[in-house]
């Protein structure tokens, strides 16, 4: 569970409308209107990347009136459809796919069977990608295509889609570059998830 | 071991750390100095340390150009320089930037090329391009032409062998580019020392997305497809002019080695880390007990002793130079760090991605500024201290051991406790006989290289 004590506000006078914000806003609090960025109060989870960003120095930080909390409950859903949809996506439910926040990959499954649809809701819902937000990306588009869901990127540069991945590896890929153990690689964390499911059942 | 602990190189001061600290953990009664040749004598030597004498980092640029073929360059073309940024926290970052600006005046001199950029790529936050760009003077050196990017950035897709990955827009925007960097073993855990040179290309120059594909994607050792899938291909490979590295070993800079072709580059620079740094990170796996003191200028992880970043300690019981090792998958879940560091003494680091040291080690803050300066969840983690010396004092009755190793940013030596110092001592002999005779043929033989050859 993560609480969220201050926000971003803008200061109309600095800016100048280019969009920064808007484009690095992980839960996409931000929207440019009539050439000045608007902040959603209910949606800003204080990740502080549009300060970072912002030639203009137009945002800064002021405290919450209500804190803002986000956090799910993985006993909330129903635990064969978690278990299900963690397995769809090769995490262990107990990873950390987030190693700021440590949101686990059950926590982001749960989020998306409880109906959060794109990384943004994700977001909203768990509080990943609300610190450095470099390295939980593909992790959650791996676990919303699990699900089925269609990934439709944003308009802009917030986020884009990727796909590549360990398991995808062509064999003439694989056969070109053998240094890359693609095969033990993949001998390994099937056998890790493996002695995880185990170790839950027993 | 000298009494007198070394001078460790200063810290720039950042809005990514707190204040600075009043005092440095080297000027503390009972710490000394040990130098890395001491321990092993077969460490290259440096041909810099520290200091504003730059002209030996000139002369190696330039020497290291002269065989780098620039004749694809045009008078009327336009190229990027790419740097990264933690090059810069490398002893005060100055040998760093005295490289990159060589490389713009050779290039300038041998091509006639006038529109040479400097793209500044930052680990994390663009504050960091705003600080160290004008701390190295780097905008008037380039004439303005110097822009920061980052891993949020536009973006700008790049079909590979494996699928569509994204680089950022800025760091391409050029005919040519030069990649220019730095082989310092860092996140050796993830890398595995498996086409280092090539990593940026997932790093440094990409997106959020494609980072986190190299982390989450795959193994250790199979992520390492990712940015080679990058530099091959035919984007980049249109586009890639040369690149030039700065060298180093634990004693300092080495040299600077520069290549039209980045394998060869890639090549020697293993042989080279393997050498050089082997014997120093499996001495530090064979640490027993420690209080860890971070006491320099960047992320906790990457603080220097000895030339050898902190996680190098924080990961130190796993080889992972050795190949036949898995994937570091498991020890996420639940983030299983080195059990022979009892305590952790911040008395100086950048604030951000902090927050599994102090939920994992004891950890004692120097001082209620300094801890006010730190997240709310470091906070909730650590004690605070009155001031450095009482946080030693109190890292000692906690981890009940005597031996502490400062993490200052220093290279050539560390700065440690006595009982550190008479320990790694002791261990040194055996350990670099062990790594001599089976763990560096073993390691280059896993990479495709002859141990006769080069050992």
């Amino acid at each position: 569970m993560k609480k969220v004590y201050i926000m971003s506000q803008v200061d109309e006078d600095k800016c100048i409308g280019d969009k920064i914000c808007e484009n690095v806003c992980p839960t996409g609090a931000i929207k440019v209107v009539k050439r000045k960025a608007r902040v959603d109060e209910s949606r800003c989870a204080a990740c502080l990347k549009c300060l970072d960003m912002c030639n203009e120095g137009a945002l800064r930080m002021v405290p919450r009136k209500q804190p803002l909390t986000m956090g799910v409950d993985p006993l909330d859903v129903d635990q064969d459809e978690l278990q299900a949809l963690c397995r769809r996506a090769r995490f262990d439910p107990e990873d950390a796919i987030c190693l700021c926040t440590l949101t686990t990959a059950k926590e982001v499954a749960a989020a998306i069977l409880k109906g959060a649809k794109t990384p943004e809701e994700v977001t909203l819902m768990t509080g990943i990608r609300t610190s450095c937000g470099m390295w939980c990306m593909a992790p959650i588009l791996r676990l919303l295509k699990a699900r089925g869901l269609d990934i439709v990127p944003p308009k802009g540069y917030r986020w884009y889609d990727v796909d590549a991945n360990l398991w995808d590896i062509s064999e003439a890929v694989s056969k070109k570059y053998p240094e890359y153990c693609f095969e033990e690689d993949k001998k390994f964390y099937d056998e890790d998830m493996l002695d995880n499911l185990i170790s839950m059942l027993t | 071991m000298q009494e007198i602990a070394i001078q460790p190189p200063e810290i720039m001061p950042s809005v990514f750390g707190p204040e600075l600290p009043r005092q440095r953990a080297a000027h503390l009664p009972g710490i000394v100095s040990l130098k890395v040749k001491e321990l092993f004598e077969d460490i290259p030597q440096a041909i810099y340390l520290l200091g504003d004498d730059l002209s030996v980092i000139r002369r190696a640029t330039e020497e290291a150009l002269t065989d780098v073929d620039m004749g694809m360059i045009k008078d009327q073309d336009s190229i990027n320089i790419l740097c990264s940024e933690h090059a810069f926290n490398i002893l005060e970052g100055k040998a760093y930037a005295e490289m990159i600006k060589t490389i713009k005046d050779v290039v300038q001199e041998r091509t006639g090329c006038q529109n040479i950029r400097l793209r500044f790529c930052a680990g994390g936050g663009m504050a960091e391009a705003r600080e160290i760009i004008p701390y190295f003077q780097l905008d008037s050196y380039f004439d303005g032409k110097v822009r920061g990017t980052g891993p949020f950035d536009r973006g700008v897709p790049i079909e590979t062998e494996i699928g569509t990955l994204y680089g950022l827009a800025r760091v391409y925007d050029a005919d040519w580019i030069i990649h220019a960097h730095n082989d310092d073993p860092r996140e050796i855990y993830f890398h595995r020392l498996i086409d280092r040179a090539l990593k940026p290309f997932t790093m440094s120059y990409a997106r959020m997305e494609t980072r986190s594909v190299y982390h989450f994607n795959f193994g250790n050792r199979s992520s390492n497809i990712v940015p080679r899938a990058i530099f091959e291909s035919p984007f980049v490979q249109e586009r890639f002019a040369f690149t030039c590295f700065l060298t180093t070993a634990p004693t300092g800079i080495i040299g600077v080695d520069a290549d039209n072709d980045l394998h060869h580059l890639n090549r020697r620079l293993t042989v080279n880390t393997l050498k050089s740094y082997g014997k120093l990170m499996r001495l530090f796996a064979a640490i027993d007990e420690c209080v860890a003191v971070l006491d320099s200028g960047r992320w906790p992880w990457y603080l220097h002793a000895g030339g050898l970043t902190s996680g190098n300690l924080f990961k130190a019981p796993t080889d992972f130079m050795d190949l036949s090792v898995g994937s570091i998958r498991k020890e996420k879940r639940g983030v299983k760090l080195n059990p022979a560091v009892k305590a952790l003494v911040i008395n100086y680091a950048w604030r951000e991605l902090f927050v599994e040291l102090p939920s994992i080690y004891p950890t004692i803050v120097a001082g209620s500024t300094l801890a006010q300066g730190l997240a709310k969840r470091i906070q909730k983690h650590a004690v605070v201290a009155e001031n450095l010396e009482a946080a030693m004092e109190l890292a000692q009755q906690i981890s009940k051991t005597d031996k502490a190793i400062v993490f200052d940013g220093s290279y050539g030596s560390i700065n440690l406790s006595p009982a550190m110092g008479q320990f790694l001592m002791e261990k040194a002999p055996e350990v670099g006989r062990k790594v001599e005779e089976e763990l560096l043929p073993k390691w280059l033989k896993q990479r495709g290289f002859d141990p006769e050859q080069n050992s």
